[in-house]
């Protein structure tokens, strides 16, 4: 077998079969399979496998959001109820406080009216005391100044009942006013 | 085999091959190799590397191989999908070969047997496909339709089929070369009549226009008619 190289322009005629025939079916075959190998099969797949990776996250997107959205949903609700809460809380502390308020103000005044009670008690009683005092040293100068008006030891003590007894009658009736 | 004409150039000839003695390779073969080893490089580099963000020359191959896939399927049906590499087989080689001109190549299907073993191929595929999906018997009663003596005519028309299939896309390229060569020819000799000059003026710019019409536009039609004749023969012996 050798292979020989024409150089001289010898032709095939124009419409003919021949050994060009089979060469082509060979070269027909031979592209085929290296454009599905080489070309068309990895490309198609690599296709194939970045569309449903693109479509995976797709839907993998919608289920987030759809998961976002029902959370929302939820806290929305939530939310209402926590504004509802809070109003009711709010007004039934305010209640609370009002009570607490009035209360308070009741027993302050409660309290005062005590003290003021206490405080008349108090002062009638000092009044009482401090009078009983007067009377006694009225009494006491009055014996004085009687002894020395009359210049005479006069017995003391029946003298001194004697005025008790005057000074208490006026004290009467001047203390009943 | 003559050294005139507009055939094929025969490029080498293996020699003293036991049994079937010397085989001449015409340039037909030699320019398919070639294109062959385009394709194959072109899809090693393009389909190398490829990353989700396509860009470049992957952005290229893979609008190539979705316009073939999608073009199967509009033709074949969704389910027909595993022949788009067979319909892009046609389509590149039968495109490149029929644009290949261009270069100053012979194109491949400017000859017979390359169109013949095309439309041969897809005549096989169309009967072997027919017969498996339909069942012989069912295959059989397609040709007694619509009418049993119409026989004859469906025997004869299902053969015509690969017959005007090559035919078409040979007669179709043969006709720009020869077109293409007697055009030279005549700017040729147009300019050395004219000025006397042994240099051919008229041949720069002129041929472009023919070019453009013989090369691309009839070319790349005649890919795209032999192609979607083959899937409407396949996907039609299918149903």
């Amino acid at each position: 077998m050798s292979i020989d190289m024409v150089t001289s322009s010898l032709r095939f005629g124009l419409v003919e079969l021949n050994w060009t025939f089979v060469f082509q079916l060979i070269n027909t075959l031979i592209l085929f399979l290296i454009l599905k190998k080489f070309l068309f099969v990895p490309v198609t797949t690599f296709m194939k496998k970045r569309e449903d990776e693109i479509k995976d996250q797709i839907q993998a997107a919608k289920d987030l959001d759809e998961d976002a959205q029902k959370l929302k949903a939820q806290y929305e609700l939530k939310l209402t109820h926590a504004d509802e809460e809070g109003k009711e809380i709010i007004k039934k502390y305010t209640h609370r406080a009002e009570n607490r308020a009035f209360e308070i103000v009741k027993t302050a005044e409660a309290e005062v009216d005590t003290m003021k009670l206490n405080a008349h008690r108090e002062l009638e009683r000092e009044r009482v005391k401090a009078v009983n005092e007067l009377k006694g040293q009225i009494s006491e100068l009055t014996i004085l100044a009687a002894s020395k008006v009359v210049e005479k030891d006069l017995n003391e003590a029946d003298h001194k009942e004697l005025i008790n007894k005057f000074i208490s009658e006026v004290g009467e009736t001047q203390w009943q006013n | 085999m003559g050294s005139e004409g507009f055939g094929p150039r025969i490029v080498f000839t293996l020699r003293d091959l036991p049994f079937v003695g010397d085989i001449p390779v015409s340039e037909t073969v030699t320019v398919t190799w070639m294109i062959i080893f385009v394709l194959l490089v072109f899809s090693i580099v393009a389909t190398r590397n490829m990353k989700r963000e396509a860009k470049g020359l992957q952005l290229v191959v893979e609008q190539i191989v979705s316009v073939v896939n999608n073009l199967t399927k509009q033709n074949m049906g969704e389910r027909n999908y595993m022949w788009a590499p067979f319909v892009g087989t046609l389509l590149f080689f039968i495109g490149i070969s029929n644009i290949i001109g261009l270069l100053g190549f012979r194109p491949p299907t400017g000859d017979l047997n390359t169109t013949m073993c095309l439309s041969i191929t897809t005549f096989v595929l169309t009967q072997f496909f027919g017969v498996k999906s339909k069942g012989l018997g069912g295959y059989g009663k397609g040709f007694l339709q619509p009418m049993p003596f119409l026989l004859p005519l469906n025997i004869i028309g299902e053969l015509a089929n690969p017959v005007s299939l090559g035919f078409r896309l040979f007669g179709n390229i043969t006709a720009g070369i020869i077109i293409m060569s007697l055009l030279y020819g005549a700017l040729g000799s147009l300019t050395d009549s004219l000025f006397g000059l042994a240099v051919p003026l008229f041949q720069v710019g002129v041929p472009a226009v023919f070019h453009i019409y013989f090369d691309m536009f009839a070319g790349l039609l005649q890919s795209f008619i032999f192609t979607m004749l083959t899937m409407v023969f396949i996907s039609g012996a299918m149903e």
